[in-house]
């Protein structure tokens, strides 16, 4: 039989069976073809049950870590608080020497505040900013030095030059640990070698001595600091080797770790 | 099962999924509102909102066409997802001279400027979250980070300390002619040939710009910071 | 024309006959111009994978720089190769099933064709430097409608095939297929719209591109590929499935589970807490819907040894259906959000998961469904049962290195990254030798493949065996009546013996 739309292959042919042959040979591969037979219905192995089991179970697990569903709000885990890292320290930065970290403190505001005038190496310019190298007042008691700093200074300096009309005060913005800071720096660097850390404590002392000066806002004169305020700060000394915490400049309380 | 049956039960498991996770999600974070500071926690009054300088929109723009999210992560995870917060300086910087221990994770405000964020594929390269920052420390060295960045992009290796970097490098971000009169000041510290020069394209200094920009360890409101409580006396 | 075996009636197969003849110029086109994007695709990986492990390779070429030329190779991978097997095998079956002939061979044909220029002008956007830098969607932002109206042309008349089928039962493998043609589109419009045209919030546009990348491989790659291994299992074996109530609860819990898929690769990033664990959750349900396919298609193939032993289609299948085993293990065993999943969170494990989806799973199915639908379209048998056998083998051999890559090397690779008391480079150098790994098992790959291209195309030009025999892996049919390779020539069935 053949059908009439199904044309035979190139040849005329007559030979009915032939083409018979032919148009099942062209569709050889469907004759062959077996028809699908969906309907099995064979019981699931336990194992694989088991395992989808098991699998479910993990990701119920999963689902109990997710706090709170459909919360849009929260982007953290509820409560979450930086659990410590296992293992090592690592709780901020590691302590220094006390001496080295007021003078890190100094450094920067030596650097915003005081270079300007003075220079970046303190030697100032002879004509308008004295310098700080090997100053008396500068290297002598700290009381003196730090009323300089907060007031400003007016008429000559320890060299007996007037420079213009004087330093004005440096108080402003001028917290207890940024005045130790610069005091230590400068007493230390450029060729100063005090040696000696000036404490927070001792700058907060010279904050309220500054505050209760008779002539309290007005610049220092020469005559004032070598009458009134030729002392050390009040405060316990300060080793210069302590640790401490270099933003706080506290005591560190953790030993020093390796560096 | 009909075709009608198919249709709703298909609509369903996926309509479902597709609202809840996909969608509302969207929405909802499309209007994020920024967070107000508290006097009490906070210390200021006003609103959160991390300002970031640089040529951000450029900027990422070359970082996506380059693919450098294939490599690179920008997401510092919270101590329950990662360990990245316990790197130095990845979520910023462990010993900051100033404020410390500045590290923190990435919140929804970090983004902001940018149209996708750039989470990351892979980390074959360090997470790049506050690589401005990392790169600020050579300042104090005398070094330059553009420069840095820059010589870096151009041939990763270049820099003995990278010798092992499996970052491509790209030159074809760099224009290489040359020089009129002085070297640029760009220039790059490479021998191009007599009398000429290599300086960055101008998506090399998009790019090198949005970089820099990144630096997501501002301090955060109270209700984002996770720090545990400092033991008293410390 | 009688034969001894249960082989179906001749209307029938002049029916279906018919079908395949309807077919032959669009499955071909699919297949052939799918293979040759195979090809190119693998080439770009190669190229890729080298420059992980050797930077220096070729760094003078901006085409060829790795962030450019590894989205290339994905995306060819996805859209020129996958979804263009997907179109071939979906047109004929479901063709075939709804036993009806195809109408609209050259609105198919066309939409081919753009669906081809698309694709190229997309990833000729990519390697010049015009990328989205969106993971699986880097094509610049030109190119989706035209696919998407691409694949609308080129489907919709399977849709309306199904729609005037005869009356009848609804063969498993039609509601996978079907279900894939309308998975599809929603999940393509959701996230191209979300993060190309409507402005939303930074980091929820990753997380839609992490959801668009499972949604892609669960709810499409997956059914078209379950789909074909139920058709073809019972078919090529004339067993029946093994459990056909487990076959229809394995496809609704696929359609269940699988949206809720994708968010795990941002666990920890700033968006709602819940939704990466709901993703990690529901890639681990994965394995139920996974397990119960394989389970009833291996069953079902197990049934009929012999059958198995020489059929390439079958081989393939069961080949592919293997890796979808792999697949469902590694989709619980790497989403663990308390252990593994941080370490494989940035890993080469979500690129190996992907490859081991697409190459390992679906494309095993589609060469085993490729290797039954060709001779029916083009009616002639393979040219030569070695190159099926290479095509086989160097495959398997690729697939088995990117699966232990992903597993193992992903692991390697997290530990690393996890471990924060080492400098990166530490991190870093432990992916050097699962990049070389991946590397080679591309190039075993590509050495496959360029032989299956090139025996696809003698196919389509019709340089295949004129036979009523099957190629089969094992000359099975030594001592039939019509010789050893089947009537070969054609003049009529042999008079004389």
């Amino acid at each position: 039989m053949s059908l009439p739309e199904q044309k035979p292959d190139l040849e005329d042919s007559i030979n009915v069976s032939e083409a018979h042959g032919r148009l099942v040979r062209e569709a050889a591969a469907c004759v062959r073809e077996k028809r699908i037979a969906a309907n099995g219905s064979e019981p699931i192995s336990l194992w694989v049950i088991a395992l989808c089991g098991v699998v479910v179970l993990i990701a119920g697990g999963i689902l109990g870590g997710a706090g709170d569903w459909f919360n849009y709000k929260a982007t953290f885990r509820e409560g979450y608080v930086r659990s410590a890292a296992p293992g090592a320290e690592d709780t901020g930065p590691q302590p220094k020497e006390a001496l080295a970290a007021y003078m890190a403190k100094g450094a920067k505001i030596y650097s915003a505040k005081c270079n300007g005038c003075h220079g970046a190496d303190a030697k100032g310019d002879g004509a308008n900013y004295p310098s700080l190298v090997g100053s008396k007042w500068v290297v002598g008691s700290s009381e003196k030095l730090s009323m300089i700093i907060l007031n400003g200074l007016q008429g000559p300096t320890s060299t007996g030059k007037t420079y213009g009309a004087g330093m004005p005060a440096q108080a402003a913005g001028l917290t207890a640990e940024d005045l130790a800071g610069i005091m230590t720096y400068i007493r230390n660097n450029f060729g100063n070698t005090t040696g000696d850390v000036i404490t927070a404590e001792m700058a907060k002392a010279a904050l309220d001595i500054s505050a209760a000066r008779a002539k309290a806002g007005q610049q220092v004169t020469g005559e004032e600091l070598v009458a009134d305020h030729d002392k050390a700060l009040p405060g316990a000394p300060l080793d210069p080797k302590t640790m401490v915490d270099p933003v706080t400049l506290a005591p560190a309380t953790a030993p020093a770790a390796q560096p | 099962m009909s075709l009608r049956t198919f249709i709703l039960g298909l609509s369903a498991s996926f309509g479902v999924a597709w609202l809840a996770i996909v969608v509302i999600p969207f929405f909802k974070m499309r209007n994020l509102e920024p967070i107000q500071l508290d006097e009490v926690a906070d210390g200021t009054t006003g609103i959160f909102y991390p300002k970031r300088t640089g040529r951000i929109a450029d900027g990422s723009r070359v970082y996506a066409q380059n693919g450098c999210y294939l490599c690179h992560s920008q997401l510092v995870r919270p101590t329950y997802a990662g360990n990245d917060l316990f790197r130095p300086d990845w979520g910023g910087l462990k010993s900051d001279g100033d404020r410390g221990d500045t590290r923190r994770e990435t919140n929804a405000y970090d983004f902001t400027g940018e149209k996708f964020a750039q989470i990351g594929v892979t980390r074959m390269g360090p997470d790049l979250s506050n690589l401005g920052r990392r790169l600020d420390a050579l300042h104090a060295k005398g070094e330059s980070p553009e420069a840095w960045l820059y010589s870096f992009l151009y041939n990763p290796r270049s820099n003995p300390e990278h010798w092992k970097s499996t970052c491509p490098p790209q030159p074809f971000l760099f224009v290489k002619r040359e020089i009129k009169g002085n070297p640029s000041p760009d220039a790059l510290p490479v021998n191009a040939g007599e009398g000429f020069e290599i300086v960055p394209g101008p998506d090399a200094k998009a790019l090198v710009s949005y970089l820099l920009s990144l630096k997501k360890d501002q301090k955060v409101p109270a209700v984002l910071n996770f720090a545990p409580a400092k033991k008293a006396g410390s | 024309m009688s034969s001894a075996t249960t082989s179906s009636s001749e209307q029938d197969a002049l029916l279906r006959a018919g079908i395949d003849r309807s077919l032959r110029h669009p499955v071909m086109f699919f297949l052939t111009s799918g293979a040759a994007w195979l090809a190119v695709s693998i080439l770009l990986g190669i190229i890729a994978s080298a420059k992980v492990h050797s930077p220096g390779l070729l760094s003078s070429c901006a085409w060829l720089t790795y962030g450019r030329v590894f989205p290339a190779h994905l995306n060819a991978l996805v859209y020129g190769w996958g979804m263009q097997a997907a179109f071939a095998v979906i047109i004929w079956l479901m063709a075939r099933l709804s036993r009806k002939e195809c109408t609209m061979t050259g609105t198919i044909l066309t939409a081919g064709h753009l669906w081809n220029l698309g694709v190229s002008l997309g990833v000729i956007g990519i390697l010049s430097g015009n990328g989205t830098g969106i993971p699986w969607m880097e094509f610049p932002t030109f190119a989706w409608p035209v696919l998407l109206i691409s694949y609308i042309a080129i489907l919709i008349g399977s849709f309306i095939q199904f729609r005037v089928r005869p009356e009848g039962h609804v063969y498993i493998s039609q509601w996978y297929l079907l279900a894939a043609m309308i998975w599809f589109p929603w999940i393509f419009i959701t996230a191209n719209t979300l993060l190309h045209c409507i402005p939303g919030h930074p980091v929820m546009g990753a997380a839609i591109s992490a959801w668009f990348r499972s949604a892609i491989i669960f709810l499409f790659f997956m059914p078209v590929a379950i789909g074909a291994a139920y058709y073809l299992a019972p078919k090529v074996t004339g067993r029946p499935i093994f459990s056909y109530s487990l076959a229809k609860l394995g496809f609704w819990s696929l359609a269940i589970i699988a949206p809720w898929a994708g968010m795990q690769k941002l666990t920890g990033a700033p968006i709602p807490y819940f939704l990466p664990y709901l993703g990690a959750a529901a890639t681990a349900l994965i394995f139920v819907p996974a397990a119960t396919a394989a389970y009833n298609t291996i069953r079902t193939m197990l049934s009929a040894e012999e059958t198995l032993a020489v059929s390439p289609s079958l081989r393939f299948t069961v080949a592919g259906i293997t890796g979808l085993v792999v697949l469902a293990a590694a989709a619980v065993f790497l989403n663990l959000p308390g252990s593994t999943l941080p370490l494989t969170q940035f890993s080469l494990s979500g690129y190996g998961f992907e490859i081991l989806a697409i190459y390992g799973f679906f494309s095993l199915v589609m060469f085993g469904t490729a290797y039954f639908i060709v001779p029916r379209v083009t009616r002639r048998e393979w040219l030569s049962s070695r190159l099926i056998k290479i095509h086989f083998l160097f495959s398997v051999y690729g697939i088995i290195t990117v699966a232990l890559i992903t597993l193992f090397g992903g692991l390697q690779q997290g530990i690393g990254q996890e471990d924060w008391k080492q400098p990166w480079a530490a991190a870093a150098s432990r992916a050097y030798p699962y990049a070389v790994a991946n590397t080679v098992a591309w190039i075993l790959i590509l050495f496959s493949n360029l032989f299956f291209l090139l025996h696809l195309a003698l196919m389509w030009i019709g340089l295949g065996r004129r036979s009523s025999h099957p190629t089969l892996l094992q000359s099975a049919h030594a001592s039939s009546p019509h010789g050893a390779e089947g009537d070969i020539d054609n003049a009529g069935p042999a008079t004389t013996h």
